[in-house]
């Protein structure tokens, strides 16, 4: 995909409806460090974040913020409630204890004078305690049997919850090595595109270094040609009140109709304006332009002009950008008129 | 009795995530006030059920104290965060559920979901510039033609990709994603105007 192409599909980046391999080629080419396409993702996102504030509100329930604040608190004291609830609140030993419930006292006045009458109240008051105290132990094993079910109802679910945390521990762990998994898969994609743009870039690198050295080349050869020209004519420019420092030579060849500038100490033309060469008729006429950097000099080739020899003067001004038909602002080189 | 918050859930400063890393309760408490009534209608918007909101929104709330040490203020806003976790963790949740009817609109959740008056909270009382931001951000999105508002919901709210879109309405992918881009990009150029606002000294 073209940068323009990746550009484009951004919003849906950011909206998150993009399939998993056209989101890969985003996140490739944003780890390339593509200003604009960040600075657009960065917006995007801000537009999505900013959705929700459209939805009409509903509060949440009112018992939430305990819970959470509880359960909060609880998994920050887990040592102390553990504590607490790990012992048993009845031990063997005091279960036992309430097998055998403490002694009541019961007694029976005896008269004395029917022992037979004091016999039958004996056994009467001695079944009457078997009987209570049989049914004393059968009320309180039944109350402890029921603390018994209710510590083991909680028991069970603190371990459930327990169960569930590390369920859902298990989850977020599994998910992040699926992650890391899918990061590194990228990762490995990535650094194989790069060291295949990282090819291509070395080539493309090793033509651009070819066509420089054939362009540079060219006006060196035209130049050496143009100076082995025995009819060559030569004109001399001097700086105007603009560039006084500035000077300037013409090479023209009318066999050949072939011609060329050399211009030293020109200030640099800025952005939006560059030189113009111009052969001095009864109207000028314009022959070609060219730039100055900070500092540079400049070389020029031109098309020939069928009336070249016959220009009276050559000069050169600065134009707008691309070149005028006539003149339009200062000139800062001009010959001598030609004889 | 409603509790009313001075702060904007839109304007949660990053200080106040600070402290809750540092496991001050008051702050949680502060945090849980400013943001739960935006959170739980984002999970409400996306679940449609208020007790499966809620119980997403206790989850939410305790991945954020336990991740908040991970919130990096380079990376976006305490609130963008706050969202983007919620939207997401209530996407999970209802690809596990596997189901997909979902109401279309805000109004379809509202009309079909009203709480017992004794379970829930009152409309809550909203900080000005999160009124301010609202009412803004309504607008905006009622500017939009329904086709594209429509797009646009179906996959902030149901997280389904424009393929997926495309099959729910019946229409081309090409469609969906014009639809999809042409809506986002008017939404960033309306808003636009408040970021370098904001931005401003």
């Amino acid at each position: 995909m073209t940068h323009e192409e990746l550009e484009d599909v951004i919003p849906l980046y950011a909206i998150g409806t993009l399939e998993r391999a056209e989101r890969q080629a985003i996140e490739a080419h944003l780890l390339s460090g593509c200003v604009p396409c960040h600075t657009a993702l960065k917006e995007y996102q801000s537009v999505a974040v900013m959705l929700p504030f459209g939805l009409n509100m509903s509060a949440p329930p009112r018992g939430l913020k305990a819970r959470l604040m509880a359960a909060r608190t609880m998994t920050v004291a887990t040592e102390p409630v553990d504590q607490h609830t790990g012992k048993p609140s009845l031990e063997p030993g005091e279960w036992m204890n309430h097998l055998f419930p403490p002694e009541t006292s019961s007694r029976a006045e005896s008269l004395g004078w029917t022992l037979a009458l004091a016999a039958v109240a004996i056994i009467a008051g001695v079944a009457y305690l078997a009987w209570a105290a049989y049914n004393t132990k059968i009320r309180e094993d039944t109350v402890k049997l029921t603390q018994l079910q209710e510590q083991l109802t909680v028991g069970n679910s603190k371990l459930a919850a327990q169960q569930l945390l590390l369920n859902e521990r298990e989850r977020m762990l599994a998910e992040t090595q699926e992650e890391l998994r899918r990061t590194r898969t990228a990762m490995a994609e990535l650094k194989d595109q790069l060291i295949q743009r990282e090819a291509e870039l070395d080539g493309v690198n090793a033509q651009l270094a070819q066509q420089n050295t054939r362009r540079r080349s060219i006006p060196q050869d035209e130049l050496a040609a143009l100076l082995r020209t025995p009819a060559i004519k030569a004109v001399a420019l001097a700086g105007t009140e603009m560039s006084r420092h500035a000077s300037g030579t013409l090479f023209y060849d009318d066999r050949t109709k072939r011609a060329w500038f050399y211009a030293l100490n020109l200030p640099a033309n800025s952005n939006g304006t560059t030189y113009q060469l111009w052969a001095m008729y009864e109207k000028p006429a314009p022959i070609g332009v060219f730039q100055i950097g900070t500092g540079a000099t400049s070389q020029m080739f031109a098309k020939p002009l069928p009336t070249f020899m016959s220009a009276k003067k050559f000069a050169v001004s600065l134009e707008p950008s691309g070149g005028s038909p006539e003149p339009t602002g200062p000139l800062y080189l001009l010959s001598q008129p030609q004889s | 009795m409603t509790p009313v918050s001075p702060h904007a859930a839109s304007t949660i400063a990053p200080t106040l995530l600070a402290r809750v890393a540092k496991g001050e309760q008051q702050a949680l408490s502060q945090l849980y006030d400013v943001s739960s009534t935006l959170l739980f209608s984002i999970a409400l918007r996306i679940l449609g059920h208020r007790e499966e909101a809620a119980e997403l929104l206790q989850e939410v709330y305790l991945e954020i104290w336990s991740k908040v040490v991970r919130y990096d203020v380079g990376r976006g806003t305490p609130i963008a965060w706050l969202i983007t976790l919620t939207r997401s963790r209530a996407i999970d949740r209802l690809r596990m559920r596997g189901t997909r009817t979902r109401p279309t609109s805000v109004q379809a959740v509202n009309s079909h979901t009203t709480p017992p008056l004794t379970d829930y909270n009152p409309p809550p009382v909203e900080a000005q510039a999160d009124q301010e931001l609202r009412t803004h951000v309504s607008n905006i999105l009622s500017t939009l033609p329904q086709a594209q508002q429509q797009a646009i919901e179906l996959a902030y709210y149901e997280g389904l990709s424009h393929t997926e879109i495309s099959v729910r309405l019946n229409q081309p992918v090409e469609s969906v994603k014009t639809r999809l881009k042409l809506g986002m990009a008017k939404l960033r150029e309306s808003l636009r105007h408040d970021w370098v606002q904001n931005e401003r000294p």
